[in-house]
């Protein structure tokens, strides 16, 4: 409900400005008369699908032994083949470009339908006698189902779910490797494979969005993969900003996304490049030792530095008019 | 607010229509360019990204000023809440000359200065009541809470800042919940309030902040009623709590006399009323922020009742509620699609003039929230946990 937007379509059209016959339909939303309860029933759809998979994974994990598991692994397994029927039937034909929804639930069905997999999946894995040391492979499967259903089915969710299942597989792969000293003396602990893992997914994954923009294959997945892969990749390098060699590391790869982001005229990527470079700044500064009142002075004036030079590029970007 | 501001945010709410009217395709480039010079903006502003940005470092470089204040001052708490409170004055005047003379309008360093500046007032005026005045908390805690409901007020009604509206309601209703009747007061404060916000919510008279601001003043009212008659919160006395008496053990003896019991079941029918009656009148006048309220308030109802119930196997609640949720969610969808011109009552399922940059920006935020690729040793115990993971995204918790 806007009142001054119901004050200004009338002189809007007077002016020729509106086109008359869209003015009664933007009069009604104005005045609130229509309503949208699009983005409200994606949300509450996604809880629905959270709520049921949890419910799934209690069920699994309390009555292993007393259903039995030929019946819990046929019963998620008819619970996911029921979604995916459903998605099957409503997809619409694949196309390496955006595919508009077929519907409101399409998306969250699809969610639903490869996290029932999973689970069947992972329960069927301990039912066979899986070593727990091969059981991250689960997580690499999980990561392909869903990357194939996200392409076939134009999914931003399910990209998402692949992605993140891929940086956890190499997580808990490369945690396997270091407990079970694969690799020999060396001494990798989880933590440093845990950052290993960030920094290589996270080039993986930036990469990966750049590739398919440049070929313009599912390019609107790109924001994704590159948002996920620069966080994981500062993250990566952030998690060992005790060092003072990480910190010049974060001040340099920040400061490298903030420049290409600005050439880009990429917002967000350009805060995170921001952030982190500020961040590798003053770490290596912290080095220097400097006393409590000399380091508040440094970020009284690092902060008036850094407030000036974002007004001059918001400035030169020309994106001093309207907020986004 | 200034007359200038009111202008500034009723041409800025015109803007932003007519550029969802461009987004939706409805009217042209050249349409749009019309618009926005027939509705010009005098303001400085700042787009989204810069505005977080800009605010950040506005907090950080006024923090480290004045920690360096603060070392140079030997750290003596008398200079110290001189400090704040000269401080605290000093960021409100900034924040003023910003908003004015400086034209300043959604651009972040404006926001910050103002949370600063209220954040150091009450810093310096908690340190006059609790260590200056020697006040005890049950007498110091209610001033200062109405301090900071005047603060906050008075910035919202300055400003435009809705969130402030909403924090000076959450500090009135600390203070309210001081006196001996707290919950009454909440309760029958709210009733009384909430059709005079809702009408200020949608008046044209006022800016579009005061409008927003009565809007958030309504939903923390009522948040504080749902408190007042919960029937948990009942028994465990949770505003005589926030009203720092000491209520005693809970449930209180008295629940087990005849009028107890009947006082009981009375928070037992307002615990169930208050949703469906926040929910009628959203969809009455068709105020999404009222359904999200009555929304949230019908799950926290649903939850008490599984909580009084014990409702068991817990999978089976949680898978029955999941399912149920998601029937109902599709058949909703359904029943407004089927609707004539795809609504019925004035609300549809079609996205209208939804921004899909800022619902691709939110998937891309679940995905990132939910990312947790933390490694764990392979000799772990973990016997099976379903789901393949969480989110919009996410397995990728590394549970198996």
């Amino acid at each position: 409900m806007s009142p001054d937007v119901v004050l200004a379509i009338p002189a809007l059209v007077e002016s020729g400005a509106l086109p008359p016959a869209a003015a009664p339909r933007l009069l009604r939303i104005a005045r609130g008369e229509l309503i949208s309860v699009h983005a409200e029933l994606r949300a509450l759809l996604y809880a629905g699908v959270l709520l049921l998979t949890g419910g799934v994974g209690l069920l699994v994990r309390q009555n292993l032994d007393r259903i039995g598991p030929v019946a819990i692994a046929t019963v998620l397994g008819l619970a996911a083949a029921a979604a995916l029927t459903w998605v099957a039937r409503v997809a619409p034909p694949f196309s390496w470009q955006e595919v508009p929804s077929p519907n409101l639930a399409f998306d969250y069905i699809l969610l639903l339908g490869i996290l029932l997999v999973a689970a069947d999946l992972a329960y069927c894995e301990v039912q066979l006698g899986l070593p727990a040391s091969h059981r991250e492979w689960h997580l690499l499967i999980v990561a392909v189902l869903a990357g194939l259903a996200a392409f076939r089915c134009d999914s931003r969710i399910a990209f998402s779910l692949s992605l993140t299942s891929f940086a956890a597989w190499r997580g808990v792969a490369l945690a396997d490797a270091a407990t079970s000293r694969a690799w020999g003396a060396r001494a990798w602990d989880a933590a440093e494979a845990w950052r290993w893992n960030a920094i290589a997914c996270g080039i993986l994954f930036a990469g990966l969005g750049l590739a398919l923009a440049h070929w313009r294959r599912k390019a609107h997945f790109e924001p994704v993969a590159v948002h996920l892969g620069c966080l994981l990749a500062l993250g990566g390098i952030a998690a060992r900003i005790d060092d003072p060699a990480w910190g010049a590391g974060l001040l340099l790869a920040g400061a490298a996304l903030a420049g290409v982001a600005y050439r880009t005229r990429r917002f967000p990527l350009f805060a995170y490049g921001v952030v982190a470079a500020y961040a590798g700044l003053t770490r290596l500064l912290a080095g220097l030792s400097l006393d409590a009142a000399l380091g508040c002075l440094w970020f009284g004036a690092s902060s008036a530095a850094m407030i000036a030079g974002l007004l001059a590029v918001h400035r030169r970007m020309g994106r001093m008019k309207e907020p986004a | 607010m200034t007359p200038a501001l009111d202008r500034a945010d009723r041409a800025a709410a015109v803007r932003t229509a007519a550029r969802s009217w461009r987004r939706a395709g409805i009217v042209d480039d050249t349409a749009l360019a019309a618009v926005e010079s027939s509705f010009p903006d005098d303001r400085v502003r700042a787009g989204a990204v810069f505005r977080v940005l800009l605010f950040l470092f506005t907090v950080i470089g006024v923090c480290g000023v004045l920690g360096f204040l603060a070392a140079a001052l030997g750290g003596h708490d008398q200079a110290l809440a001189g400090l704040a409170a000269v401080a605290g004055v000093a960021l409100l005047a900034l924040t003023e000359l910003q908003v004015g003379a400086l034209r300043r309008r959604q651009g972040g360093t404006e926001a910050a200065t103002s949370l600063l500046g209220i954040g150091l007032l009450l810093a310096a005026a908690a340190w006059l009541l609790f260590e200056a005045g020697r006040m005890d908390a049950a007498a110091g805690v209610p001033v200062l809470c109405a301090l900071a409901a005047a603060l906050t007020g008075a910035a919202a009604w300055r400003w435009g800042y809705p969130l402030y509206a909403a924090l000076g309601t959450a500090a009135a209703l600390v203070t309210l919940a001081h006196l001996p009747a707290g919950r009454a007061v909440w309760i029958v404060l709210a009733l009384a309030a909430a059709p005079a916000l809702l009408r200020l919510s949608e008046s044209p008279r006022l800016p579009p902040a005061h409008r927003s601001s009565a809007m958030a003043v309504l939903l923390v009212a009522l948040g504080g009623l749902y408190v007042a008659v919960h029937v948990g919160s009942w028994e465990e006395r949770i505003v005589e709590r926030i009203g720092g008496r000491d209520p005693g053990p809970a449930p209180p003896a008295w629940l087990s006399s005849p009028q107890g019991k009947l006082l009981w079941w009375l928070a037992v029918a307002a615990t169930a009323l208050v949703p469906v009656l926040v929910l009628a009148a959203g969809l009455r006048r068709r105020r999404l922020p009222l359904l999200l309220a009555g929304t949230v308030a019908a799950v926290a109802s649903l939850a008490t009742c599984q909580h009084y119930l014990r409702l068991e196997p817990a999978w089976l609640v949680l898978t029955g509620a999941g399912a149920l949720w998601i029937a109902v969610v599709l058949g909703l969808w359904r029943y407004l699609d089927a609707g004539p011109g795809g609504e019925r009552g004035g609300f549809t399922a079609a996205p209208l003039l939804t921004d899909p940059r800022r619902q691709a920006a939110l998937e891309v935020g679940v995905a990132v929230l939910t990312l947790q690729p933390e490694a764990r040793g392979a000799g772990d115990e973990h016997p099976f946990a379903g789901g393949g993971g969480r989110s919009g995204g996410a397995g990728a918790t590394g549970e198996f």
